[in-house]
């Protein structure tokens, strides 16, 4: 019989200041946010709008990330697109989360009774089966049947990051059922109801805000992806993702039509991931 | 109108001939003979074929490859004439219902097979024939009712109407001769390797990656325009599938492969500054690109709807800048290599106003708070369709233009990127106002396929070509007599007043000729176009230092 | 010697582990080896029964036709009599029940059925596919592995900036979508430089381009995984005891902090494996490599079901092979676990 114990953690670690990485994280995310709720506030001009005159201007002072192939403004596109390219990623996150915190649950909650015990056996080997048709293949094989478009690519990504949630929140719920602070509860007469709700559910969902931030930036450059492959939201919605494979065609000539997007996606998936992280740090701070 | 149109045709063709002749640099040694040998690697950007006999299905990226080891009875030359190719001769009877051809008699396919006018009739029973599963071949010889071998080297195509076509039809790759012992194995067999008397033969096909031809040596049968006879230069051809354009550009200018095509417009610029590879334009013949208004549906019902987005959106624009320049404005429905090719640029002029009043007239007088015209309480909608594999970006982006083009005027034009499947599937539905779908066949009886109203019955699949709907009793004549007609100035008459009621009809806006470019790379010369359908011939090919 | 007291290396993907004490494990009669591989085989063949029943399912949940659906959709313009031949090869007038069954005996059997727009039989088809995109996912997990080690020895050595600087490439490296990446690579390393070919050539050369861009956002991924447990190591008292014994700054990287660094990592190879069947989509196709990812995307254009169930089942099978290896990795590389 073996006993793991938990070491208490010596590392010398300076005070849980604010660091400089984690300030810039937060000062972009602040701005992705701002660009998909208002995104009048930082590009007036309109997205939709088309001058032929203008085609393929580079990088200059009327528009600072040079226009498309049809005279449309980047910097303004690429505004203006944060909306329709987060919300795919924030929605099929939510689905993700969502999904996994139920399927987590009835897997986890159960206890070492026989009914509970076919739940966890039967949940972990569908997770076991969602988790083998990995992200994007889970995504391809989904619009093989409904067709492509903006609604099938979030639920498929959705469905994809699910498994991932589920794992976490079923080994969470695992050890806070086990916890004294539990069995009092039910010692006590709690109803299994009101220990869920009031007990395991709030300490177990704090490991999944966590995994929700750095899965967001996934989420965001898998329903790029998909838009890349034209599987995603139709034209001429100004979604990074179609934005990317419109200007893939005219890579060699104008450079700045798949940057600038591109660089949309890695710095809000970057950002969402050191902010993750952050909080990963300040979660695991706590006593 | 004709005559300028061919002479526009012959200036291209010599033109693309220089061009294929020129080599890298410039160097003056590099005029040399062509020698044997060399492997010539050609990258297409088109779906792969689902099988190798043209016979089966029959679209574009089977007749590209085909063209290399299958041949037809005719070809057609630049200047638009039919020319001798597998047929030495051919007369139609007198009262239409016949035509016999007389056939070459030192030819034989790769297996051995001679070919004769037996081997005729039997591909073309293979066409006619239902398990065959063919749609552009079986189309092209709906006329015919059966091939009699009148002598070893002499076949007789009985008709069931004169079919003034039918030579257009037979240059086509889609109806090409096949070794009728090779016909006889399953189609699965006959799909991987078909037997033919081309220049090549299928060595191999690796799925998904490429097929392998290599010289026929005992060819004897070119087209009479090709520029030498008897066996082809190379050793061998690798076709390769490439989907993505940006990789085959990349591909070709690293000198890992040869030729390409689907070349994209900013491509073409980017291609014209570099002196190492030469461009071939070959539009391809039938239908030049357009878009259909359906006029049998709400909004499109009413004539002046359908006028006001016509001369109310301007294309023009759009199509210099998103296609760099290299695709020209169209105003006619046929492509500019057709030589009966009518166009009429007076009937597509914009003026703006006009449009508005005509939409104010037709009672679409009040706007919704978007902007949008209304009439009754409904919004002027338009839905569109857009076949993602069929239109290049840079014509999804016009479609784009052209909606927002349609928005001053008030139309809510909108625009639902498919697949292939979910295309047809709206179309079969007649869930469309406007759509965009090419059509390539040889020679102008394209229109009686798109525009009679015979068009309009679908098919068992569901498909049905007429897809602007148009029904005119006085277009059906004119179409009908034109395929009956003999007399090749009144074929062109007819032609030309048929084309002149399609597009007086507002049901068609052309855009431009279905775009078709190739680049060559400095290390192989010879290349050209075959004129019928313009797809890519390496038989005149051979390799240079 | 001294057994490296343990800590909390299977956190990463879990949770933290439990603070109570475990219920103790069973020994069966059945010796552990030949239990742990019937195990996986059971759970192999649980999880391709499920996916083969959800697609069975879904063929006849969509609207319309199945006969339809399975040879391209509503516009497949297929004609009457390949619909026939359809319905009679999936018995698809029968009961759903003897449909079902025989469905999975054809599976068993290993009959995928026909590509209707390959023209050919699925299982050959999948034969032919399979090496060429196992070969990609294997060699860019070892190249990912090799960077994300890489880059956390540097970063454990070189001190502060060195940290640093590693931590910012890898969230950014695992925050950059494939075909941005490709393309980039490609207008750099090919068209600029000239040093390696754009599309495949058959060749090593031409796999070189494709594997680290596949790479790259994983190597991502793992290093930070990777780094977090490293750091939680080398905080530990051990490690202040291997290095006031006279250990060596690598010494101890290698012999001690490396396997708890690996095991998270061994721990997500599966999922790892699984992104990089993801990206071979999209990089087969735009480096032209043959490929299950590039032969998935087109069948699903064509929308050919056959065709999907088979990439489906085939990648299924690989995931699990996979994660089975990356379990025999962390028994091999923790002693902790071969001990129960």
């Amino acid at each position: 019989m073996t006993v793991i114990a938990e070491l208490p953690r010596v590392r010398s670690r300076a005070r849980a200041r604010v660091r400089p990485p984690e300030v810039a994280a937060a000062i972009v995310l602040g701005a992705v946010v701002l660009a998909a709720v208002a995104p009048q506030l930082l590009a007036p001009g309109d997205p939709l709008a088309v001058s032929p005159v203008d085609a393929f201007s580079p990088p200059g002072l009327a528009h600072p990330f040079g226009t498309d192939e049809s005279g449309r403004g980047i910097w303004t596109r690429v505004v203006h697109g944060t909306g329709a390219s987060l919300s795919i990623g924030a929605m099929a996150t939510l689905i993700g989360t969502a999904l996994g915190v139920v399927l987590g649950v009835a897997a986890g909650f159960g206890g070492g009774r026989l009914p509970g015990r076919i739940a966890d056996a039967g949940v972990s080997r569908l997770l076991e089966v969602l988790f083998a048709l990995p992200g994007l293949l889970l995504a391809l094989v989904v619009i093989a049947f409904t067709g492509p478009g903006a609604v099938p690519a979030t639920i498929a990504v959705g469905l994809a990051t699910a498994p991932g949630y589920a794992r976490i929140v079923r080994s969470q719920v695992v050890r806070v059922r086990r916890s004294a602070m539990v069995e009092a509860a039910v010692v006590l007469g709690r109803r299994p109801g009101t220990v869920l709700l009031r007990h395991v559910l709030p300490n177990a969902l704090a490991p999944v805000v966590v995994l929700a931030t750095l899965g967001l930036g996934q989420a965001v450059v898998w329903a790029s992806s998909l838009s890349y492959l034209g599987l995603g939201a139709p034209p001429p919605a100004p979604e990074w993702g179609a934005m990317l494979s419109a200007g893939r065609t005219y890579s060699t000539t104008a450079w700045w039509m798949t940057v600038f997007p591109g660089l949309a996606v890695v710095v809000t998936a970057a950002s969402a991931t050191v902010l993750g992280r952050a909080l990963a740090r300040r979660g695991s701070e706590l006593p | 109108m004709r005559t300028r149109l061919s002479a526009l045709i012959a200036l291209t063709a010599v033109g693309s001939l220089v061009l294929a002749g020129c080599t890298s640099g410039g160097d003056a040694s590099d005029a040399s003979a062509p020698r044997s040998g060399g492997t010539l690697t050609y990258a297409t950007g088109d779906a792969e074929p689902t099988c190798l006999d043209p016979h089966v299905g029959g679209n574009y990226p089977q007749a590209l490859v085909s063209t290399q080891y299958l041949e037809s009875l005719v070809s057609k030359d630049s200047d638009g004439e039919i020319v001798p190719w597998l047929a030495t001769s051919w007369e139609e009877s007198s009262d239409g219902l016949s035509w016999t051809f007389d056939l070459r008699d030192d030819v034989a396919f790769s297996d051995g097979t001679p070919f004769d006018a037996a081997a005729v009739a039997a591909n073309v029973a293979h066409l006619q024939d239902p398990e065959t599963l063919s749609s552009t071949g079986y189309l092209a010889l709906g006329k015919v009712t059966g091939v009699e071998a009148v002598d070893e080297h002499t076949a007789r195509f009985d008709l069931s109407a004169p079919d003034s076509a039918l030579l257009e039809s037979l240059t086509q790759p889609w109806v090409a001769m096949e070794s009728p012992t090779a016909l006889e194995r399953s189609q699965e067999e006959n799909c991987e390797s078909p037997v033919g008397t081309g220049p090549f033969v299928v060595e191999s096909w690796t799925k998904q990656d490429r097929v392998v031809l290599t010289r026929n040596d005992d060819h004897t049968s070119p087209p009479a325009d090709a520029a030498h006879d008897g066996p082809a230069y190379l050793d061998e051809i690798v076709w390769r599938f490439i989907p993505d354009s940006a990789a085959r550009y990349a591909a070709l200018q690293a000198g890992q492969v040869d030729v390409i095509d689907n070349v994209q417009p900013d491509t073409l610029v980017a291609a014209g500054k570099d002196d190492a590879l030469a461009e071939i334009d070959a539009p391809r013949p039938g239908a030049a690109n357009r878009i259909e208004l359906n006029s049998g549906k709400a909004p499109f019902d009413d004539e002046r709807v359908r006028e006001a987005f016509i001369t109310g959106v301007d294309v023009t624009d759009g199509i210099d800048s998103l296609f760099f320049g290299t695709a020209e404005r169209s105003y006619s429905p046929l492509s500019s290599v057709e030589p009966l090719a009518y166009s009429d640029p007076s009937l597509f002029e914009v003026d703006v106003d006009a449009a508005n009043a005509l939409l104010d007239d037709a009672g679409w007088t009040e706007r919704d708070s978007d902007g949008f015209r209304t009439k009754g309480g409904e919004r002027l909608t338009l839905e569109f369709p857009v076949s993602t594999n069929q239109s290049i970006p840079a014509e999804q982006s016009l479609f784009e233009q052209i909606q927002a083009g349609a928005r001053d005027l008030g139309f809510d034009v909108v625009l639902s990127p498919l697949d292939v499947s979910s295309w047809y599937g709206a179309l079969a539905a007649n869930d469309y106002d406007l759509v965009s779908a090419p059509y390539t066949k040889v020679g102008p009886d394209v229109l009686r396929i798109l525009y009679d109203t015979a068009g309009i019955t679908p098919a068992p699949s569901g498909y049905f070509a007429n897809l602007a709907q148009l029904s005119d009793p006085a277009l059906d004549d004119l179409l009908k007599r034109a395929s009956e007609t003999s007399d090749a100035d009144e074929r062109a008459d007819l032609y030309e007043q048929a084309q002149t009621i399609v597009l007086e009809s507002r049901t068609v806006l052309p855009l431009y000729d279905q775009q078709n470019h190739y680049l060559v790379g400095p290390a192989v010369t010879g290349v050209r176009a075959l004129p019928p359908v313009s797809a890519v011939t390496l038989y005149d090919a051979y390799t240079v230092d | 010697m001294t057994r490296t007291p343990s800590t909390e290396a299977d956190g990463a993907v879990d949770g933290p582990t439990e603070a109570t004490v475990p219920e103790p494990r069973r020994r069966g009669v059945v010796p552990a080896p030949l239990r742990w591989v019937t195990g996986r085989l059971v759970g192999a063949v649980v999880v391709l029964w499920a996916v083969a029943t959800l697609i069975f399912f879904a063929i006849r949940l969509v609207p319309g036709d199945p006969a339809e659906a399975i040879l391209g959709g509503p516009g497949s313009q297929a004609s009457a009599e390949a619909l026939a031949l359809v319905r009679e090869q999936y018995g698809l007038d029968d009961p759903l029940v003897v449909q079902y069954l025989a469905q999975l005996g054809r599976l068993v059997v290993g009959d995928l059925g026909t590509s209707y727009s390959l023209r050919t039989d699925v299982s050959g088809l999948l034969l032919e596919q399979l090496p060429g995109t196992v070969l990609l996912a294997v060699l860019s997990l070892v190249v990912a592995w090799a960077l994300a080690l890489g880059t956390a020895w540097w970063a454990t050595l070189g001190g502060r900036t060195a940290a640093a600087v590693s931590s910012s490439l890898e969230i950014v490296a695992s925050a950059v979508p494939h075909f941005w990446l490709a393309g980039v690579l490609v207008l750099v390393l090919s068209t600029q430089l000239g040093w390696l070919p754009p599309v495949s050539t058959g060749t090593p050369v031409g796999i070189v381009l494709p594997v680290v861009t596949l790479a790259i956002p994983v190597a991502g991924f793992l290093g930070q995984v990777t780094r977090d447990s490293l750091l939680d190591a080398a905080a530990a008292p051990f490690a202040l005891t291997a290095r006031a014994r006279g250990e060596s700054r690598s010494g101890l990287f290698r012999r001690h902090l490396l396997r708890h660094a690996a095991l998270p990592g061994l721990a997500l190879s599966g999922w790892a494996f699984g992104s990089l069947l993801s990206g071979a989509v999209v990089v087969e196709s735009i480096f032209a490599r043959p490929g299950l990812g590039r032969t998935l995307l087109q069948a699903v254009t064509l929308r050919d079901i056959p065709l999907v169930t088979g990439v489906a089942l085939a990648s299924a099978l690989a995931y699990v092979v996979v994660v089975a290896l990356g379990d025999l990795a962390e028994r091999a590389v923790d002693p902790r676990e071969r001990a129960a």
